[in-house]
């Protein structure tokens, strides 16, 4: 296949930039597409943020001071492997729903005490992760 | 007196064109005045195109007459025309090519800056991609797969989100 420069293939993973079922193929093709895609496939994922796969996702790319302000509330992080990119530094959109997807992840690992005040935290701690680069903050 | 570079081309004008491999074409110099980088060659009777050979140059010419009547898009228009993925009866025959002239096309739009041209091609591509799996565009667009099993494994894992939709 002849090579295209990169600005091209931006261009074509970009009219797929609704359809993210497309744009996880594409990402998987080899590694030179991954790192074009994920940029794109992580731009503006709000309609998955009630999907606690997400919400996981955003928990592991926290960083150690981010971490800290959720020490009190003795959350067990997903046990998983450093991520491979800095995702949520792609996201450009947050919506209500990412208060959603985190009581989903918080019932679905059985934390039951102080909701509110753990849904509060986790989000000051995405917020603070995510907010040089969001652009729309709908909460 | 040269009216190349001139924007009030009319239709009878000429200017010669001569591909890399130096094939000529004589096109109507409103085609030249319309995008930028022809445009910017045409300091004479005729420009020499480098970079893009003969049988690329022809197709990109012929593209460029068929839409020569077209209206010019602002810049404003830019991101509704790309998330349209509808492509016209004509342009699509036109792109049925083999896979490596549609490439060709990509990278001589690209080069030229034949901005229409360019966002049709990308446009194709990604069709030819849509809902299909990774296995099925490797093998469409004869690509190896360089990640390790292990990578390819956390990478699905991180993403899996993304597969429902």
């Amino acid at each position: 296949m002849i090579t295209l420069p990169n600005e091209c293939y931006c261009m074509i993973f970009n009219n797929l930039r609704s359809n993210y079922n497309s744009l996880l193929s594409c990402s998987l093709v080899n590694r030179h597409w991954c790192r074009i895609v994920i940029p794109i496939l992580w731009n503006d994922p709000k309609n998955h943020f009630k999907d606690i796969r997400l919400i996981k996702v955003f928990l592991l790319t926290l960083n150690d001071e981010e971490r800290t302000l959720l020490i009190p509330f003795k959350l067990t992080f997903p046990n998983h492997p450093k991520p491979l990119f800095e995702y949520t530094s792609y996201i450009t959109c947050v919506n209500k729903d990412l208060y959603s997807g985190i009581r989903i992840w918080l019932r679905s690992n059985g934390y039951k005490t102080e909701y509110e005040l753990v849904e509060t935290a986790i989000q000051c701690s995405l917020i603070a992760m995510s907010c040089e680069l969001v652009r729309i903050l709908n909460i | 007196m040269d009216n190349g570079t001139s924007n009030s081309a009319s239709e009878n004008e000429t200017i010669t064109l001569k591909s890399c491999d130096g094939i000529e074409f004589h096109i109507d110099a409103r085609i030249a005045n319309r995008y930028t980088l022809l445009n910017n060659w045409n300091g004479g009777e005729s420009a020499c195109i480098p970079n893009v050979n003969g049988k690329v140059l022809e197709k990109v010419l012929e593209w460029c007459e068929h839409h020569i009547n077209d209206p010019q898009l602002n810049c404003g228009d830019d991101d509704s025309r790309r998330r349209n993925t509808i492509i016209e009866e004509w342009d699509e025959n036109f792109l049925s090519c083999d896979q490596d002239m549609l490439f060709e096309i990509i990278l001589a739009a690209n080069y030229l800056e034949i901005k229409p041209l360019l966002d049709l091609g990308c446009k194709t591509v990604a069709n030819m991609m849509k809902s299909k799996s990774p296995e099925e565009i490797r093998s469409a667009f004869n690509i190896d797969n360089d990640y390790t099993p292990e990578e390819e494994e956390q990478f699905r894992k991180e993403n899996e989100w993304a597969e429902d939709y």
